[in-house]
């Protein structure tokens, strides 16, 4: 018991990680119908930029926290204006293949920028974690666990509640009507680029004391999210939340009884089961084509 | 659109056309210099650019101090450098496009022992000497000629782990972690045999793909075990950093013996006090000898960090290869690699080379302590029998 | 990885006659004889040869993906699992059992070719992103096994000493090799548009539902385009496999895949050509940046940069981009050949019925779009189905086309049951239709268009051979009126010429039974008296039309007989002036008065009836 309880909150922790990434791909495909593979390379920027101000150059971490999410905004808009912005009228796969460009070119620029080792970014609380009977909780995977929880309240109570969050849903479901309706499209999409830069800022600077920082940190956890988004039938951002603690408890199980070489097989082959029996995910999507 | 596009097209060209021109006006430049050169096969981007770092420091500081001995034959000896961006297709176009300059007299090759494995085709091809650092004991095994090991390989750490683990800390019961890529299954391999001839039992052997997020059911699986030391092989100094500070949240206490990246700076620096008090087999120990001595002094002095043996094998390799050519008396790959072979007794920084027929130059480790962060060398096991 | 994956490049192959004396063949084959020649004999240096062999060999691969993603449409992101199950089959098959280079590269084929089969029979169902999921899925389990199963794969040491085979033991006379293998596939690959295959899965990816009812297996065909993309990654692996001598599991990783797809779409995914630009470029790129290495990343950035570049500028490719200047400059061709009469062949002679409904429903959960509807064509002439909007008229078509599996009832076509068929089967029956919102294949010419409708299975008018089909497609064009135009784009044609074109890809499969889903919708009123006269024509090569449509005053003018539809069920049937006065009739329209100006016409209708 003590066993399952302990991999239990192992895997949510983990999987919290997942799901707030995979917020980050949910968004950006509902907008724009593309994956934006640059999405886990939004994670490491952050995080190497919270490395630069709280590490380097001693700021309070709050201060670093707010400007490293500042430097996303930006990322995120000149991410929006370099990559998608020229190609919104094409197909997906030029603008696939853009991000793909954007996601090397973020990787070796931080790489030339800042140098190939490893950093360490210090959690927020002093104190590393501590046992609740047999169980070790860690405060840090707790703080994951707690942020993604508000995160996903916000983004209901924004998306349901708000006008702003309105005209967002509105645009990601038909672009041309929203146009009609005296949407500014162009600016809701670029809202939505800066918005999942940020999302994917703050999944990378929570993670980075757990994980470390470094160059391969968001291209590692981003390919995870991208499975967790699919468990949760895409385009659905509950489907995603609940993909990613799925995808996290699944593998944490999975290496524990069954095989530890084989953990990243897991999320695959769950994957692979709900194409096969259930196609339209967790919480469904419509595949059929209208004739 | 139409002119930006253009334009595009128009500096795209230029810039193709001068990629083309580059590499041909920077070469004869340098090859006109009078130099001895050697190439040098080195990760600069990819998951290794920081184990690259550390090298290229290295090989910088044997360098300096060749040069400063009177060169190789008369001329300043030189090292170029290409990036192998730490995968093996990367590699492979590295060392041929090294190979392909004629005036290259030896190569440093990989620490990795897949990169090896690639390039080993290409170096048996351009029949020059290829000195590496990766330790799958099965390189020197290959039958080719040309590879000189310049650190101990994984036979050797094995036995050291297994000797010390049940000897000095009087340990039976063990839990083997390792990473299923091509150092760590060799290595687990080799410590599973060492283990068997001490006696000793393995009560888990446990393998990890790298960039593991998670390593919780894998102590836990050491908790379950009731294994009471833990030998590991861990390639990649995050995996082992996530697993430390794992292996202490969760109560786990045994002693640890690692091999050698659980003492490497990157290791020591992430994972902090998590790998207090535990086991490293080195192949570089600071302590260890006069001239490992020296080799940390001189790279504090340049690089205001701790050695470690990512930098100390390049020292030795180009310090030796920089020795067998003088005592070749010409850069002949034959009388390179006969001088090699002929090397007895010489104190490097990762301990004394004696070259066997099989190209490998050590053979014994280190065994050092973490204490407080602080590596401090505890002995020396050599199996090398003149 | 959106729901409708949707073509790149506008086809650069497509206006390439070959009756006339092969001059580019022989050009090509002569230059491959040269470029074999060079690569066996040019004394490169081994980087350069080492480029080279991996270039040749990506290649290879890469145009897999021109196939299945460029022709049809369907995206592939485990490219370098099956690149690595050709280098595996190789590998492994020289070293551990000592078997013959040339015979493992076969079994590595069939290895991919089993395994590209059975994973897009299992998923090409779905369609889409669900597709890239499933070959990522794939890609990474296979990666693990090639770690992780280490008695046979070697695990991550890879596989070292690799045999190349007797004759090609040599850096050079291997290249060669790969070089000759690479231009025949590409010759194989650029020629392939033009075969009934390559037809077949660029209208699949133009056009779905429209592929289908003009007879073809989209699934099959999607099958085999997936198939034939990894048997081509198989074999750019086995040769991968010799040409290094030493593979390990992390050269056939997802990234690598990523690489692959990278590779297509920059250099232009419609085309071999394309590929091998694309491919070489990419390997070149960073080989070229490498001055720049010595600030850490620095060249990779720039490689980064520069693919967004590409994209941003050149968004089809450097070959699409390429191919469209050269396209402007070619010189028009020449007037084809005179159109022939088109011959629409009815068993005339048979009183049966063409087409019988027999209770057909259709639920949509609670909603009964059609329920218990009955009615029958006779053979020759036009029937008319009608109703208001909302009144199951659209439902009823698509079940009767097989876009729709209806709940119950049964349908027959000239006395066959053909209520379980799905779409192409019914074409092959004899079955032809139009859409109300026009469905063409928008990469094609005109030609291209109608000569895939002429190509019908079951239809026995024309030999299937290229002269036959063209010539049938001109008559059918001719018949619109179009026929002046056959060569040019489809996107070249107005709104209503396009729905022309659309009746003579129809037309040219000799259907049975034609069904017409509102012709005139969208049409000016020119264009629907032209239509008027064209349907009239049909009916009169003796063609059994079957037409939907809201305009009155056409179907009133045309059909000679009516089902009228209101709520999904039918409440009228009979001769078109007797239904046209039926009061059930009129009140199902003018109860439609405030949204709909369609009751005017009735009206009109009506006092001239």
């Amino acid at each position: 018991m003590d066993l399952i309880l302990q991999l239990l909150f192992t895997g949510i922790g983990i999987g919290a990680v997942y799901a707030l990434v995979a917020l980050g791909f949910v968004l950006i495909f509902r907008a724009t119908n593309v994956v934006n593979f640059a999405q886990g390379e939004f994670s490491m920027v952050a995080a190497f930029l919270m490395v630069v101000f709280a590490v380097d150059l001693q700021w309070p971490y709050w201060l670093s926290f707010l400007l490293a999410i500042g430097g996303m905004a930006a990322l995120g808009a000149l991410f929006n204006l370099g990559v998608y912005y020229p190609l919104r009228h094409r197909t997906y796969l030029p603008v696939i293949i853009s991000t793909i460009g954007a996601s090397i070119f973020l990787a070796n620029t931080t790489l030339a920028l800042y140098g190939p080792q490893p950093q360490v970014l210090p959690p927020v609380f002093e104190t590393q974690g501590f046992l609740i009977g047999p169980v070790y909780l860690d405060t840090q995977y707790l703080l994951i666990i707690a942020v993604t929880a508000v995160l996903v309240a916000f983004q209901y109570w924004f998306f349901e509640h708000t006008l702003l969050g309105k005209k967002l849903q509105a645009t990601s479901q038909d672009k041309e009507m929203a146009a009609l309706l005296g949407i500014p499209v162009a600016g809701m999409i670029m809202l939505t680029f800066v918005y999942s830069a940020v999302l994917g800022g703050i999944a990378g600077i929570l993670v980075a004391p757990v994980l470390f920082v470094s160059i391969q940190m968001g291209a590692t956890i981003a390919l995870k999210a991208f499975a967790a988004t699919i468990i949760g039938g895409f385009g659905d951002v509950t489907g995603a939340i609940i993909g990613g603690l799925a995808l996290g408890i699944i593998e944490t199980f999975g290496a524990a009884y069954i095989s530890v070489p084989y953990k990243d097989a897991f999320a695959f082959i769950v994957l692979v089961a709900f194409l096969a029996f259930r196609p339209q995910g967790i919480f469904g999507e419509r595949i059929a084509e209208k004739a | 659109m139409r002119t930006t596009r253009r334009v595009f097209l128009k500096s795209a060209a230029t810039v193709a056309a001068a990629g083309v021109v580059a590499p041909s006006i920077i070469r004869p430049a340098s090859a006109q210099g009078g130099t001895m050169r050697i190439g040098m096969v080195l990760p600069v981007t990819g998951p290794g650019a920081d184990a690259g770092r550390f090298a290229l420091n290295g090989a910088k500081i044997a360098l300096e101090a060749v040069n400063k001995a009177g060169g190789v034959l008369g001329k300043p000896m030189e090292i170029v450098t290409e990036d192998d961006q730490t995968t093996n297709p990367g590699a492979v176009l590295a060392f041929s496009k090294l190979a392909s300059q004629p005036d290259l007299v030896a190569f440093l090759g990989s620490i990795r022992s897949t990169q090896n494995h690639a390039m080993a085709p290409d170096i048996l091809k351009t029949g020059k000497p290829v000195a590496f650092g990766g330790t799958d004991p099965v390189l020197t095994q290959l039958g080719n000629p040309w590879l000189f090991r310049f650190r101990p390989n994984d036979s050797f750490s094995a036995r050291v782990i297994a000797e010390y683990g049940v000897s000095t800390l009087a340990k039976k019961k063990w839990a083997i972690i390792h990473s299923t890529d091509a150092f760590g299954t060799s290595g687990a391999k080799a410590l599973t045999d060492a283990l068997g001839k001490a006696g000793a039992t393995v009560a888990l052997d446990q393998g990890y793909t790298n960039q593991s997020q998670d390593f919780t059911p894998v102590v836990l699986a050491i908790r379950q075990s009731g294994a009471d030391v833990i030998g590991s092989y861990f390639t990649f100094e995050n995996d082992l950093g996530i697993f430390a500070r794992q292996l202490r949240q969760l109560g786990v206490q045994a002693p640890w013996v690692g091999s050698a990246s659980i003492v490497n700076v990157t290791a020591l620096k992430l994972a902090g006090p998590s790998l207090y008090n535990t086991y490293g087999v080195a192949d570089y120990a600071e302590e260890s000898s006069d001239a490992a001595r020296n080799f940390g002094k001189a790279y504090r002095a340049v690089m205001k960090l701790a050695p470690d043996n990512q930098s100390s094998w390049t020292f030795d390799a180009v310090t030796v290869l920089a020795k067998a050519i003088n005592a070749a008396g010409k850069t002949d790959p034959k009388a390179i690699r006969e001088a090699l072979l002929a090397i007895r007794g010489h104190e490097g920084a990762e301990g004394t080379y004696n070259f066997d027929q099989n190209g490998d130059g050590l053979h014994g480790y280190n065994v050092v302590r973490n204490d407080k962060g602080n590596i401090v060398f505890d002995k020396r096991i050599d199996f090398y029998k003149g | 990885m959106t729901g409708s994956p949707r073509p790149v490049a506008a086809d650069p192959v497509s206006v390439s006659p070959a009756r006339r004396f092969p001059v580019g063949t022989l050009a090509y084959a002569a230059l491959v004889a040269v470029a074999v020649f060079l690569a066996a004999t040019t004394p490169f240096s081994g980087y350069v040869l080492n480029i080279l062999m991996q270039a040749a060999t990506y290649a290879i691969a890469v145009i897999g993906l021109t196939v299945v993603l460029g022709l049809c449409g369907q995206i592939n992101l485990a490219q370098a699992a099956f690149f690595g199950i050709g280098a595996y089959a190789v590998g492994l098959g020289t070293v551990d059992l000592g078997i013959s280079f040339w015979l493992c590269l076969p079994i590595g084929l069939v290895l991919a070719l089993i395994l590209g089969a059975v994973l897009g029979a299992s998923t090409l169902r779905l369609g889409g992103h669900y597709l890239a999921m499933v070959t990522i899925s794939f890609q990474q389990i296979l990666t693990l096994i090639m770690i992780n199963w280490i008695p046979v794969t070697h695990g991550p040491d890879g596989v070292p000493n690799i045999k190349r085979p007797g004759l090609f033991t040599d850096g050079q006379s291997y290249l060669a090799l790969c070089v000759f293998v690479l231009a025949a596939v590409a010759y194989a690959v650029w020629r392939m548009p033009k075969t009934r295959l390559g037809r077949a899965m660029r209208a699949v990816r133009d056009n779905e539902l429209a592929a289908g009812v003009t007879g073809i297996d989209i699934y099959r065909t999607k099958v085999m385009a997936f198939a034939i993309g990894a048997l081509l990654a198989g074999l750019g692996g086995g040769l991968f496999a010799g040409s290094f001598t030493y593979i390990s599991p992390d050269q056939f990783s997802f990234a690598e895949s990523v690489v692959f797809l990278t590779m297509a779409l920059l250099g232009g995914v419609g085309s071999p050509v394309g590929a091998v630009i694309g491919t070489g470029l990419l390997i070149l790129i960073p080989e070229w940046l490498r001055f720049l290495k010595e600030i850490p990343g620095l060249y990779l950035a720039i490689y980064g940069l520069a693919v967004i570049l590409i994209v941003v500028f050149m968004p089809e490719g450097i070959w699409g981009f390429l191919g469209d200047q050269v396209k402007r400059l070619r010189p028009r061709r020449a007037a084809a050949p005179r159109a022939q009469d088109l011959t629409l062949t009815q068993a005339a002679a048979s009183a049966a019925p063409v087409l019988e409904v027999e209770g057909l429903s259709k639920h949509f959960g609670g909603l009964k779009a059609v329920d218990e509807v009955s009615f029958t064509v006779t053979r020759g002439g036009i029937h008319a189905l009608i109703g208001p909007n909302g009144s199951g008229k659209t439902t009823t078509l698509n079940v009767l086309s097989g876009l729709y599996t209806p709940t119950g009832g049964r349908v027959r076509l000239n006395g066959q049951d053909i209520t379980r068929f799905p779409p192409h089967q019914r074409a092959a029956a004899g079955l032809g239709r139009t859409f109300q919102n026009i469905r063409l294949f928008r990469s094609m010419s005109a030609l291209e268009n109608v000569v895939i409708g002429a190509e019908r299975p079951g239809n026995a008018i024309v030999a299937h051979d290229r002269a036959s089909l063209e010539a049938r497609a001109r008559a059918a064009l001719a018949f619109v009126g179009l026929e002046a135009r056959a060569d040019e784009p489809i996107s070249s044609f107005s709104y209503g010429h396009q729905r022309l074109v659309e009746i003579a890809r129809a037309l040219a499969g000799n259907p049975v039974l034609l069904l017409l889903d509102e012709p005139a919708a969208g049409l000016n009123s020119t264009e629907k008296n032209a239509l008027t006269v064209l349907l009239r024509r049909m009916a009169a090569k003796g063609l059994t039309i079957l037409i939907i449509d809201h305009d009155m005053t056409l179907v009133s003018d045309v059909a000679s007989h009516i089902t009228v539809l209101n709520f999904g069920r039918r409440i009228a049937d009979g001769v078109t002036a007797t239904v046209l006065r039926e009061p059930a009739v009129i009140e199902a329209y003018l109860g439609q008065e405030s949204t709909e100006g369609s009751n005017v016409g009735l009206k009109t209708d009506l006092a001239t009836a």
